[in-house]
């Protein structure tokens, strides 16, 4: 599996704000079969534009390139955890307001309430719904932040 | 002549005189009274036979040629040192100074001759209970002398020196070469590595071993006296185990958790994809395969979370945060989120609530609660025919409010009631929704609920179906007054509410964070839970509980003080830390059951 596997819809998503419609995704998650998912779900289903990358480093290093509208990281992964690719968004001024959405398999109430005092806009619990993903990560888009089960 | 095949009351007793007719007058005499006999003929001869075996007792003529009755008994002491073996001494001399120059050498009794027969028989039954209870004493003590060596935990007991007067085995092993040589005689500082009033105080202590290897350890500590002086028996368990065990379950916890929901995301999703079509049309057998595949996909996700959700509340790690709330936008809110599940399932889902008790308020934790009526409101929903109605409803009395949720369903098997509330409790039944749960959730239900104070139940509903209940005190109604008053004083105020929601829904609770002027203690308080930890001066503090409250009992729960001290405050005690939930309830509630209180455990 290449580092970034992207993939162009043709059809951006139909709904959303008028002034700025959630277009580009970016997908950082270390397991293949997840991203693929991801692909498939925000992609397929959702009709995003999506760039799926295996960590941290790699989601550093095409941040600049795709531009995207919005982040949705795992939490833990080997290398660089998604709170560290957070810190290093913030610190390199490569964020700035696009909301970053944590994709976590912890769901104890500490573990949430920590991510959500990293400044991430939302928190997307696994096993997550490939069918409701695009609308939650769109929900997050729009009105800020939470935790959608 | 063993002990043990001894009968009860009959005795082996050695009867000694150098004159052989008046030997088988007395010999006879106890025969008849069913006793076993060994004759001496002479003193040198009795001393031979008490060596070799052991009688019980010695019926013993004083006057022998070569050694006499005196000198045998002299002896006799001598040899039996270890065990008390009784001598009565015989003599048909007439006044009492051989007598008692006699009991002046050791012997224990004396008997005139000619014997009488009824005398010799009550003096003989009573040696025989002597020794009876003699020997119970010492089985007795042989087993506590095994246990005290071979238990695992060390233990070592101190003189009013705090040096080490005896160590058991394992003692021995963690704090000496595996022999007392050396700890016996020893400081406690050398020993432990602790000073004596850390060790006599604390509960729990690190203590360091011979090799310099520190360990944490659980400290029991008593008082004792032997013949007036003061002796301290410390009892040690390592901690080293368990610890690494609680740091394994948290470890494990998270482990599980993330580890077999990163396989399950993949499974789910690409079931979910497929069997809604998104990678192509699909036959009817194939949607019905994927169909079962995404169900039970789901099922061992619940499963996986009761599961987290259990182990999390079994080991105390689940937090519960109370606060008053209005139930009733809580009661639709945990309608409306499962009115999706209730269509699905072609069943009407329905809230009752009178306007009067919308503003209702109970102290819950929000999330915990709602997890409680996800998990009843399903349930019913799962057991419901189709068209059928679920109901929700809240009655309210002065001092509860229970929220009862209703079916229309088959009802709860009867032999299954029982089980109800047991861990992975389920009916058995055809119907697949049913099969779907994890047997978890009504055991989790009830755990939590009682976290939260109240309680639930089952019965079958009036009309067919079942009912499903919890019930919770309402928070200061006049109900609430005929709950007794518990005060907990503790300048912690984790360890106050923790000890709050421990004492159960039989208390109404006040906490006070210490005895300062500014916060008064309430009053009407019948039993006071107070940790002298951080408070201060231990005795004024004390002396100030005694003082605010005159009429309750006043139980120290704290890792800070130790028995003598509580007993010497005449206070009670519970230990705080190894203390369970159910330990300080029950502990409360024999409290307040017993009246005058027994002394601190």
């Amino acid at each position: 599996m290449s580092a970034t596997d992207r993939s162009r819809s043709a059809e951006p998503a139909a709904q959303g704000r008028e002034a700025t419609p959630l277009r580009k995704v970016m997908c950082v998650e270390d397991d293949a079969d997840i991203r693929q998912l991801l692909q498939f779900s925000l992609g397929t289903v959702g009709g995003y534009e999506v760039l799926c990358c295996d960590g941290g480093i790699a989601a550093l290093a095409a941040i600049g390139d795709f531009r995207p509208d919005l982040i949705l990281s795992d939490v833990m992964m080997p290398g660089m955890s998604g709170p560290e690719l957070l810190a290093a968004l913030h610190e390199q001024g490569l964020a700035d307001g696009v909301p970053v959405v944590f994709l976590t398999a912890k769901a104890m109430p500490d573990e949430l309430e920590r991510l959500l005092a990293l400044s991430a806009t939302g928190i997307i619990v696994k096993p997550f719904d490939p069918l409701t993903l695009p609308d939650d990560i769109r929900m997050y888009w729009e009105h800020g932040r939470g935790t959608r089960p | 002549m063993h002990a043990e095949t001894k009968s009860l009351g009959s005795l082996d007793i050695l009867v000694v005189d150098d004159i052989a007719s008046t030997r088988r007058e007395l010999v006879e005499r106890v025969l008849r009274l069913g006793h076993r006999v060994v004759e001496g003929r002479s003193g040198e001869e009795a001393l031979a036979i008490v060596q070799r075996q052991a009688p019980d007792l010695v019926l013993l003529d004083l006057l022998m040629p070569g050694l006499d009755g005196f000198e045998v008994t002299r002896r006799i002491r001598a040899l039996a040192s270890d065990r008390w073996l009784p001598v009565i001494v015989t003599s048909s001399a007439r006044g009492d100074e051989h007598f008692c120059h006699a009991l002046r050498q050791g012997a224990d009794d004396y008997l005139t001759r000619p014997v009488n027969p009824e005398l010799l028989d009550a003096k003989l039954r009573h040696y025989s209970q002597v020794l009876q209870l003699q020997r119970q004493l010492g089985s007795a003590v042989q087993r506590q002398r095994d246990i005290h060596d071979n238990i695992r935990e060390a233990v070592l007991t101190f003189d009013e020196t705090m040096r080490v007067i005896d160590a058991n085995l394992e003692a021995c092993r963690r704090f000496g070469d595996g022999t007392p040589v050396g700890l016996v005689g020893a400081g406690c500082r050398a020993v432990t590595g602790v000073e004596p009033d850390e060790l006599l105080s604390l509960a729990e202590a690190t203590l360091t071993g011979p090799d310099g290897r520190s360990f944490p350890a659980q400290l029991a500590c008593s008082q004792w006296f032997d013949g007036g002086r003061p002796r301290v028996t410390v009892i040690v368990h390592d901690l080293t185990g368990r610890h690494a065990v609680d740091r394994l379950k948290g470890e494990f916890l998270a482990t599980v958790s993330h580890e077999l929901r990163t396989p399950l995301t993949s499974l789910l999703g690409a079931v979910t994809l497929v069997a809604a079509g998104k990678a192509g049309e699909l036959t009817p057998a194939a949607q019905s395969l994927l169909d079962m595949a995404s169900r039970n996909a789901q099922r061992l996700g619940r499963l996986i979370d009761d599961l987290l959700d259990l182990t999390k509340i079994e080991s105390d790690r689940m937090s519960v945060h109370l606060r008053e709330v209005a139930i009733g936008p809580l009661l639709r809110e945990a309608t409306e989120a499962n009115q999706g599940y209730a269509q699905r399932a072609r069943v009407r889902l329905a809230c009752r609530l009178d306007a009067a008790d919308e503003e209702l308020t109970l102290r819950l934790d929000v999330d915990r609660f709602l997890q409680v009526m996800a998990n009843l409101i399903s349930n019913a929903i799962k057991h419901s025919p189709a068209e059928g109605t679920v109901t929700v409803a809240l009655e309210v009395t002065d001092a509860t409010a229970r929220i009862a949720v209703q079916d229309r369903g088959p009802g709860i098997p009867s032999d299954f009631r029982q089980r109800l509330f047991e861990k992975f409790s389920q009916a058995d039944g055809s119907d697949h929704r049913v099969r779907q749960g994890t047997g978890l959730g009504l055991y989790i239900s009830k755990l939590l609920v009682e976290r939260m104070s109240g309680r639930i139940e089952a019965r079958a509903a009036d009309g067919g179906g079942s009912e499903f209940s919890v019930t919770f005190p309402r928070p200061g109604r006049a109900g609430d007054a005929q709950r007794p008053l518990l005060c907990i004083v503790d300048c912690d105020p984790d360890a106050a509410r923790r000890a709050r929601d421990w004492v159960g829904p039989r208390w109404r609770v006040e906490i006070r964070s210490g005895l300062a002027q500014d916060a008064p203690m309430p009053p009407g308080v019948s039993l006071v839970l107070a940790d002298p930890q951080g408070q201060g001066d231990a005795d004024a503090f004390c002396d100030g509980l005694r003082r605010h409250f005159a009429e309750a009992p006043i139980v120290l729960y704290s890792d800070a003080v130790d028995r003598a001290y509580v007993t010497g405050q005449g206070l009670h005690w519970i230990r705080k830390s190894g203390t369970r939930r159910e330990d300080l309830e029950r502990g409360l509630l024999q409290l307040a059951a017993d009246g005058p209180l027994e002394p601190a455990r």
